[in-house]
């Protein structure tokens, strides 16, 4: 063995960072599914999600090594999507729309219910009113910032406090953007079930 | 149209989400069991959550997921 050979500690490490590297890879595509399936609903299009969900696992791919092992990938990966949609041209928006909303939480059941011949019909028949394209529709309806935190709260399940850290704002802010993106979402499947 | 209970409408999101005190869920709960205009309205909102969840979801291609995996590094 010539003197330029590694050291037998070396070797180890070399090795050891190959295995974490390929556990990293292989923790992050199993999370696949789940990060594009809330990509799919922060853009409009298959093909805008596509891109966003690739160029999020080069950019983690990358840059794994910024990853601190124990702490949430999807939150991680997700954080990364986020700023990468910003970065292509999605600007947050400067004001939130910021009118009281009139549309409280019970509008959509009152206005569904309504169109219903039946004096008091269970709620399963009242959500029958609504298609599923009804639903795809209004949430792209949903202006962004309440749409990126309806998104992942309740379609991608991220907690209020793991939404604030994707999103870099406060857990109130997440909070108080939910309750009015439901609304808004409610308000929109209401217009669509009625007229459409 | 509407049952006019106008608290028990403002509890609902945060009853659902599971983030009131319990001195708050008790009255809710109160409210509930004397009210069912509220407590239809209250399954009629778990209900859309479950909805739109699955109405909204469209799994990705296996081209795309092909894709990723040949971003793999380690792959190379």
């Amino acid at each position: 063995m010539s003197e330029s050979a590694p050291t037998a500690a070396e070797t180890r490490r070399i090795a050891e960072e190959a295995r974490d590297r390929v556990r990293f890879e292989e923790e992050a595509l199993e999370l696949s599914d789940q990060v594009y399936r809330v990509a799919r609903r922060l853009v409009t299009t298959r093909e805008e999600a596509e891109d966003l969900v690739q160029d999020t696992y080069a950019r983690a791919f990358r840059s794994w090594q910024q990853y601190q092992p124990g702490t949430n990938l999807r939150a991680w990966l997700l954080r990364i999507l986020t700023n990468l949609n910003i970065d292509r041209g999605r600007r947050a928006q400067r004001a939130p729309e910021q009118q009281p909303l009139e549309e409280g939480d019970y509008y959509l059941y009152n206005r569904l219910e309504s169109t219903i011949q039946d004096d008091n019909p269970d709620e399963e028949r009242v959500l029958e009113r609504l298609s599923q394209n009804a639903v795809v529709e209004a949430l792209a309806e949903v202006p962004h910032d309440f749409r990126d935190v309806l998104v992942l709260v309740d379609i991608g399940e991220f907690s209020y406090a793991e939404a604030a850290q994707i999103l870099d704002i406060p857990v109130g802010t997440v909070m108080s953007r939910l309750h009015r993106g439901r609304r808004i979402l409610k308000r929109e499947l209401a217009e669509k079930a009625v007229t459409g | 149209m509407g049952c006019g209970c106008s608290d028990c409408e403002k509890m609902m999101q945060p009853y659902l989400d599971g983030v009131l005190s319990d001195e708050q869920i008790r009255e809710a709960k109160e409210h509930l069991a004397r009210c069912p205009g509220c407590e239809k309205r209250y399954r009629f909102e778990e209900s859309l959550r479950r909805f739109v969840r699955v109405a909204v979801d469209e799994p990705m291609t296996p081209e795309l997921k092909a894709r990723l995996a040949g971003l793999r590094t380690s792959a190379r």
